[in-house]
């Protein structure tokens, strides 16, 4: 039976793993709920955001600089996606939608390590964010507590856009029923454009946020959409809050699991996700019977 | 195909005797066919769940290394000698963790079916690689597993790798194949089919799906666990990587490559995949670019050959041959029907009380949130009468008419049929007792003929629920086809009847669908707005249709053709704002005035000529 | 006169029937062995009919050994290239001529995408269809396993590539298979006391091990050693393979009370590990020892991490001082690939060439021979890029010196690729396991 220490540093650290994992969940979902498109090119592109910061770092150091070319580089992309190709597809069933993002993911993967190799690159930790902070005895990576900080405000910003700006009205009523969205004379085309673009800045960003903590290979981000699967489902389909509270709630499990065995912290959070879909399938935010 | 009946079994034989001299020529080898085969097997499982009932499973893997892995084990720590029997113990491993696994997940469709399968194909690889690894060797798997050999003690006649090999797993992907086609023309796999066309109209019918979904669900496990089985035994080896999400990546994106819902499609999808993965890395200067060009070969066939290789070369196929059809099927013609022959009627199953109403309503309520759509409804239907029920729009008619048969559940109240209590019992189980129901808009399987159409909803009440006949043909059952041809006759499409639904005209679809409600032999047969939609003349026909059909038979109708209502009706219920505002006769429903101010809304005193 | 001419005719005659008895005894023997020689096994004879014979090579070229993959996939390109050439570098190996026996070698790479059943079923079409006449290259246990046991059943040898667990001369051993990396055993033995006498005993080590097998025998085979020397286990965390958040288990190891690190996690793993460690503060509050250290680990933490850290290798260039074939090694792979090869392409440079001297030696492709030449080399053993090596008979392990390095600093590093010093080269047969300690029975000859 681990210490009571020891549970309360996973438990923390549950929280800093659930935040990042809310922010790959939340592009997830919104793709998911407003297009009815379950992305799964969305772990490669996290690491495509990974790697235009780094190559912008590697070439000016600046952060800045770096998030703000992830951020229009990885819109660029999320609307050529969308535009050539998701486009065809909404009247398609969903599996093959499933299918041809799974092809784009493959795609996406290998034109990396095409460019990049398969060596893990490095990128390191931004200088106001080395050492390690000391809170009371729980002793913690700094950065990992800044992202706490920053993965918040940008959750923060992403719910002020949905939930106060008339884009965002226009986002969740096309999230309810898109065709009843286009009937009202909205330009609903144009709104699925923009939220695929959103989706997939989300996960570029975060991947960049990833960036000095994990390896970073072509590989990498497959681990993330499989737990990303996990999240949205335990917060339901479609659901921005669920996304969030989501994706804490898989953090903690992993965490407070490994207090106990490392080895079965994985395979938990499969097992809850199995149990969810089988007990309450719409999650915890999620709409019965809308899919 | 009625020409030649066997040609793709046929056809299938000689390609495989051929492949091994052919194929050899083009970058082949005996271990690559043998893996296309294997693949093959599994691929043909998984058709049958994707391709034949829609369900897309991402954790065939499960299966597959299940069964292999049983297999293996047995083999060699196990102490069994004979890989036959190892090969069946591992097939039957498999199906009843599929039976298990397929419990919880058929019970979600679509997307979160798809990650239930997911996230089952993870665990099963953590099991394989952590807690169970020292049966299963962990990371390196089970080495070392024995080839089969054919007969006994001194005639034991060891199958080596190579040619040999090739002609076990040739055999038994012909068998494999052939107990493919076998359930996809029965009756199972024809209703299998309905479930992916349209789920919910096939639970109408009397088809329990979820016992369809479950089965078909164990039948792909066995067939995974089969091939996982014969994976151990041909390369004497049974590899981790059989559990992995990238085995049922793969099994999905070559069953696409190749063709969904053609049974060979993953067969051949491999066969391309494979020896595309093989041979583009030989080529100067791609080496580990091969997975790119195979990813976006993928894409663009998603996108643009989306029936994958064999699909494309069916639907061409079938193109041609509804081409080649006489004229006088394809062209629409004004419906001519005559006098109805007499459709038999089966006994309605229990009859509580001999006096009792066909169908009997008490206090039927509900309430969707804050909206009462229906209010405390009580009416009776007597047997052989044909019984209207109108109102204005919102009046809650069709919610009325879905409990009815019991497809949505009231919230207070009971439905009592023949005086036995149904309310809550589900749509299934209501078709089963004898109700039947047309639907306001068209519910049809569209790519199946309207004879196949007719087929489902005859098995429906004929067959029961459920019944595994997978071995039997789906045209064999003889009260089943007299049936389907009496309800085709009766709707006037018997010579439209080998056309996809999907390309008759729009009277067609309605009166295909309203013989498909009679052809489920209903006791009470429930028909939603049957003239919506139709032109004069088809309405004259379809009100003598119903008048036929009514003979002998309990009709319900919601319409709001008045002229068709009161000629036909012996007895009507008006609905006003969920509340039963009338009951009676057509006289006097004519002559009420509350029935008239509602559909006027109360303005006669104002309009009324001076 | 008459009796010497007697003698000399009946000793005329003695060797006269002695000549021909011989003679006949001679062609007799001579057609005996040839008619022993003459049932195919396996790709033999038909691999080698022509003037050419076929090497099979796998290699994963991706998934996440991919970086060591193309680092091995360099070195078996760079032995055959030089063999076929006769260069004066493989004449020093004992090679005579242009190619093995005056055949020039061809060869296929095959992706094994770091699985076994991949690279098994590449092998197989090698030896279907371009009747190889050995098979080699790997960068996993898993998939060595897999392609001894191919080797042992299709009757082709198998030059292990680069696989650390012991079971592969262990419980898995095949007659068929020779592996020449040092096993977990091997590497956590020579590397045990160098540590101890570099940072104490009686010290206390938390483990990071990736779950599975090789992880886990690694930990055990170190543990066990570094025992010897008063090191006791702080704590164990084991993390599911190809986990990419180590947070969990390296809050735990921060918070044990431990002195040392020992990280057994490998390639992108191995990575990503050290670099949260760092994070964690792990590293600055303990040593990190790394008993089996990845080909590119330094290039990708940057060599500030992994100053100071102790562990292993199959092969570090460093060597090249020490032994003059690792020096013409080193100085061929540098001038073709441009930077300085790993152990992954070490192992498979020095398996082709070993093998290649082997059949020259055995002056035949036939299997059995080769393989009784290798399980005959202690008494003669090969002339390498480590010294002399030689293969053990009972196990098929290879007989050389294990490489302890430690880390450098960055500022000490005098080229791009010069992250270790190699503190002591621990020669093999101090660190041999017993032949039977893992459980190994090697299969028949045919």
């Amino acid at each position: 039976m681990p210490s009571l220490a020891l549970l309360l540093s996973q438990a923390f650290n549950g929280l800093a793993l659930g935040t990042l994992l809310a922010l790959v969940s939340s592009g997830l979902t919104i793709i998911l709920g407003t297009l009815g498109v379950l992305n799964f090119a969305h772990g490669s592109l996290l690491m495509v955001g990974c790697y235009v910061a780094l190559v912008v770092l590697n070439a000016t150091g600046s952060w800045l600089l770096a998030l703000v070319s992830v951020l229009v580089f990885m819109f660029v992309a999320g609307v050529l996606i969308e535009r050539v190709i998701m486009r065809l597809f909404y009247q398609r069933p969903p599996e093959d939608q499933i299918l041809v993002t799974f092809g784009i993911g493959i795609v996406v993967v290998e034109t990396m390590r095409a460019l990049f190799g398969s060596q893990t690159q490095h990128m390191a930790v931004p200088p106001w964010g080395e050492g390690v902070t000391r809170i009371g005895f729980l002793i913690y990576p700094t950065y990992r507590l800044e992202l706490i900080g920053i993965i918040a405000f940008t959750l923060l910003v992403q719910y002020v856009v949905l939930y106060r700006t008339s884009l965002g009205l226009v986002v969740r009523a096309g999230i309810e029923n898109a065709a009843m969205t286009g009937i009202l004379g909205i330009n609903v085309p144009r709104t699925f454009l923009l939220v695929f673009g959103f989706g997939v800045v989300a996960a570029g960003v975060a991947g960049m946020l990833y960036g000095p903590i994990l390896s970073v290979t072509p590989d990498s981000g497959e681990v993330y959409l499989v737990q990303a699967f996990v999240v949205i489902v335990i917060g339901g389909l479609g659901s921005f809050p669920g996304a969030v509270l989501g994706g804490l709630i898989a953090g903690e499990i992993m965490s407070i699991t490994s207090a106990f065995n490392s080895a079965y912290s994985e395979v938990m959070l499969y097992a809850v996700m199995a149990l969810v879909l089988v007990v309450r399938p719409q999650g915890l935010f999620g709409t019965e019977g809308r899919v | 195909m009625k020409r030649f009946p066997l040609l793709p079994e046929l056809t299938l034989v000689v390609v495989l005797v051929l492949t091994p001299y052919v194929l050899t020529h083009v970058g082949f080898s005996y271990d690559l066919m043998q893996r296309v085969l294997d693949w093959g097997i599994l691929g043909i499982g998984f058709d049958l769940l994707f391709g034949w009932t829609g369900l897309l499973s991402f954790g065939q893997a499960a299966f597959y290394g299940t069964g292999g892995f049983v297999t293996a084990w047995l083999l060699l720590d196990g102490g069994m000698h004979s890989v036959w029997l190892a090969l069946l113990i591992g097939t039957i491993a498999a199906g009843v963790v599929g039976v298990c696994l397929g419990w919880f997940a058929v019970r979600r469709i679509g997307i979160y079916f798809a990650m239930i399968t997911l996230a089952f194909g993870q665990m099963a690889f953590f099991i394989e690689f952590n807690p169970l690894s020292d049966f299963t060797g962990g990371e390196n798997g089970l080495p070392g597993v024995p080839v089969p050999t054919l007969g006994w003690d001194g005639w034991a006649f060891r199958i080596n790798t190579g040619l040999p090999m090739y002609w076990v797993m040739a055999a038994f992907f012909l068998a494999s194949f052939l107990l493919g086609r076998r359930i996809v023309h029965s009756p199972f796999g024809v209703v299998l089919r309905a479930i992916k066309e349209n789920t919910a109209r096939a639970a109408m019918l009397g088809h329990a799906v979820p016992r369809y979904k479950l089965a078909a669900f164990t039948i792909a496990a066995m067939f995974a666990g089969l091939s996982g089985g014969l994976l151990g035994v041909f390369q004497s080896f049974m590899p981790p990587d059989a559990f992995m999400l990238d085995t049922s990546g793969q099994l999905v994106v070559q069953t696409v490559v190749g063709g969904v819902g053609t049974l060979v499609g993953p067969a051949v999808g491999a066969a391309v995949w494979l020896w595309l993965r093989d041979n583009l890395q030989l080529i100067p200067g791609v080496g580990s670019l091969w997975k790119l060009i195979l990813g976006a070969i993928f894409v663009v066939l998603v996108i643009a050959l989306r029936r994958g290789i064999c699909g494309e070369i069916r639907h061409l196929w079938s193109r041609r041959r509804l081409a080649r059809l006489p004229d006088a099927t394809r062209e629409t013609r004004a419906p001519e029907v005559h006098v109805a022959p007499v459709m038999t009627m089966t006994a309605p199953l229990i009859r509580a009380r001999p006096d009792a109403p066909a169908l009997e309503t008490s206090d039927l309520s509900k309430q969707y949130g804050g909206l009462r759509a229906v209010d405390q409804v009580s009416f009776a239907i007597q047997e052989g009468t044909i019984h209207a029920v109108i109102g204005p729009n919102g009046a809650g008619k069709s919610t009325l008419f879905k409990m009815l048969l019991d497809e949505v559940h009231p919230t207070e109240g009971q439905v009592r049929l023949f005086g036995r209590q149904i309310t809550g019992m589900g749509a299934t189980r209501t078709a089963q007792l004898g109700i039947g129901k047309s639907n306001q808009l068209n519910t049809l399987f569209l790519d199946l003929s309207a004879r196949e159409n007719m087929r489902v909803a005859a098995l429906g009440r004929r067959r029961g629920a459920f019944r595994l006949d997978v071995l039997r043909r789906a045209d064999s059952i003889a009260e089943v086809e007299r049936q389907v041809e009496t309800a085709l006759a009766s709707v006037g499409l018997t010579a439209r009847g080998d056309l996809p639904a999907h390309v008759l005209a729009y009277g067609e679809k309605r009166r295909l669908e309203i013989g498909m409600a009679l052809a489920t032999g209903p006791n009470v047969l429930l028909l939603d707005e049957p003239l919506a939609g139709m032109s004069p003349e088809e309405r004259i026909s379809t009100r003598t249709l119903i008048r036929e059909i009514g003979r002998g038979r309990t009709l319900v109708i919601v319409e709001h053709d008045m002229d068709a209502i009161f000629d036909l009706a012996d007895r009507i219920t008006v609905l006003y704002e969920g509340r039963k505002l009338a009951d009676g006769s057509p006289d006097d429903i004519q002559r009420n005035q509350a029935v008239q101010d509602a559909y006027l809304g109360g303005m006669r005193d104002v309009h009324e000529p001076a | 006169m008459n009796e010497t001419g007697k003698v000399s005719s009946v000793r005329r005659r003695t060797l006269l029937l002695g000549g021909l008895g011989l003679a006949g005894t001679c062609g007799f023997l001579n057609q005996a062995l040839a008619a022993e020689h003459n049932a195919p096994l396996g790709t033999w004879p038909a691999g080698i009919s022509g003037n050419t014979a076929f090497l099979g090579i796998t290699t994963p070229l991706t998934g996440p050994y991919a970086a060591d993959g193309q680092d091995h996939q360099l070195g078996y390109e760079l032995a055959i290239a030089e063999i076929n050439a006769g260069s004066p570098l493989v004449q020093k190996w004992g090679l005579k001529g242009k190619g093995v026996l005056g055949k020039t070698l061809r060869y296929k790479i095959a992706d094994s995408q770091t699985k076994p059943n991949v690279a098994v079923q590449a092998q197989t079409g090698f030896i279907q269809q371009d009747k190889a006449i050995m098979i080699t290259g790997c960068v996993s246990s898993a998939t060595a396993v897999a392609l001894e046991e191919l080797a042992q059943r299709d009757k082709v040898l198998n030059m292990v590539g680069a696989s650390g667990s012991n079971d592969t001369t262990g419980k898995n051993c095949q007659r068929y298979a020779f592996r020449s990396q040092p096993s977990a055993y091997m590497a956590c033995r020579a590397l045990a006391p160098v540590v101890a006498k570099a940072l104490g005993k009686n010290l206390k080590a938390a483990y990071l091990v990736p779950d599975y097998t090789y992880g886990h025998s690694v930990f055990d085979s170190f543990s066990r050693f570094a025992k010897e020397h008063g090191w006791t286990i702080a704590t164990q965390q084991v993390v599911p393979l190809g986990t990419s958040d180590f947070s969990s288990a390296l809050l735990n190891i921060a918070n044990s009370d431990a002195q040392v690190f020992v990280n057994v996690a490998f390639g992108a793993d191995a990575v990503t590990s050290t670099k949260q460690a760092d994070q964690f503060g792990v590293l600055k509050k303990m040593k990190m020892i790394v008993p089996n250290i990845s080909s590119f680990q330094a290039k990708e933490t940057g060599p500030e991490l992994m100053a100071g850290v102790y562990g292993t290798f199959d092969f570090w260039w460093g060597l090249e001082d020490r032994y003059p074939l690792a020096k013409d090694f080193v100085q061929a792979f540098v001038k073709k690939n441009k930077y300085h090869p790993r152990w992954g392409a070490h192992i498979g440079y020095l398996q082709t060439l070993v093998w290649a001297v082997s059949v020259e030696r055995a002056k035949s492709f036939y299997p059995p021979d080769v393989i009784k030449v290798l399980e005959a080399s202690k008494s003669d053993p090969y002339e390498t890029s480590l010294g002399k090596v030689w293969y053990r008979a009972e196990d098929h392990q290879l007989v050389r010196p294990v490489p302890v390095v430690v880390g450098k600093a960055a500022s000490a590093m005098k080229n791009p690729d010069d992250f270790y010093d190699v503190v002591e080269v621990v020669p093999g047969d101090q660190v041999m396991s017993p032949p039977d300690a893992f459980g190994c029975h090697l299969g028949p000859y045919t």
